[in-house]
């Protein structure tokens, strides 16, 4: 299509109060009030601002979104990003920046709907958390399933997320808010939680039968 | 190189200010403000009202037109 070589650009300086809707690739320096809907892929390029709902075929984020990210084909957010909204496409890449917000990555698009809903309500509660106590019940609540999806989230099935919103989203907040802690608690914490401590080899005696025993003997 | 540019296919719904050029190639609807020079290509489609530095236009343009300069019309404006 000829369109798709039309570069739409928002310049530094623009802000854009309204929707924008279409057909070709768009790029964001500036700022935009509205939602962005189009076919082709959208760049919110570092200073770029969106307050609003996005949805394109690839979205690359260098940006800040304030709103729910939904990509046909893939989602990049790069360094610098800041997104406070769910991301929603076949592929989630998270290379750098901050989410707030739920990850729903697969070919599973629109069947969880209301999950998402549901757990976009209870967002704000687990979100006041802090840090730290957000960590702990990722953990707690599914040591195994969190780790793999918080490291890439990107093949694993829709059907199991949706069935359990909740530790994926405190696994996402705690990604957000504690990375480094959550890293800690994941490699040390989990495997810990399915051993237990180690069983007691010689069997323990009570205070002194010891010496009981020495004396019959 | 413009600062913005709305490409074709593109289509705006509300208000867009900026402070650099704009280019217009696809649709605006609602109110375009810019601090410097605003050009209109032909194929572009704006029904809105237009306020900014100098003005070409080749498209289509519905709606007030205040500019620092007089409008350039171009072959195909309307």
């Amino acid at each position: 299509m000829a369109t798709r070589d039309a570069v739409t650009v928002i310049g530094r300086g623009t802000h854009v109060r309204g929707k924008v809707a279409g057909d070709g690739d768009l790029e964001i320096q500036g700022r935009v009030d509205g939602s962005v809907a189009v076919d082709g892929d959208v760049t919110i390029e570092q200073g770029g601002l969106v307050a609003s709902d996005v949805s394109g075929r690839r979205i690359v984020v260098r940006g800040a979104v304030k709103g729910d990210l939904t990509a046909t084909e893939s989602i990049a957010l790069e360094e610098g990003a800041r997104v406070v909204g769910d991301l929603r496409a076949p592929r989630v890449a998270i290379v750098g920046g901050l989410v707030r917000g739920y990850v729903q990555s697969g070919d599973g698009q629109g069947a969880p709907r209301g999950a998402v809903k549901s757990a976009a309500v209870a967002r704000p509660a687990v979100a006041a958390k802090p840090a730290v106590p957000a960590a702990k019940p990722a953990v707690v609540a599914a040591p195994a399933p969190s780790a793999p999806r918080a490291v890439q989230a990107s093949n694993g099935s829709p059907a199991a997320r949706a069935a359990q919103p909740a530790p994926q989203q405190v696994a996402h907040v705690s990604r957000e808010r504690a990375e480094a802690p959550r890293a800690i608690s994941l490699a040390g914490g989990a495997p810990a939680a399915k051993q237990g401590p180690p069983p007691q080899v010689v069997p323990s005696l009570k205070k002194g039968a010891k010496g009981a025993l020495k004396k019959k003997a | 190189m413009a600062s913005t540019v709305i490409g074709a296919g593109i289509t705006i719904e509300g208000e867009v200010t900026a402070d650099d050029d704009v280019v217009v190639q696809g649709t605006i609807r609602g109110k375009l403000t810019s601090r410097d020079a605003v050009t209109v290509e032909s194929g572009a489609v704006v029904e809105a009202d237009v306020a900014s530095g100098p003005l070409s236009v080749a498209g289509a343009v519905t709606g007030n037109i205040t500019s620092t300069s007089r409008p350039a019309r171009r072959s195909s404006a309307t």
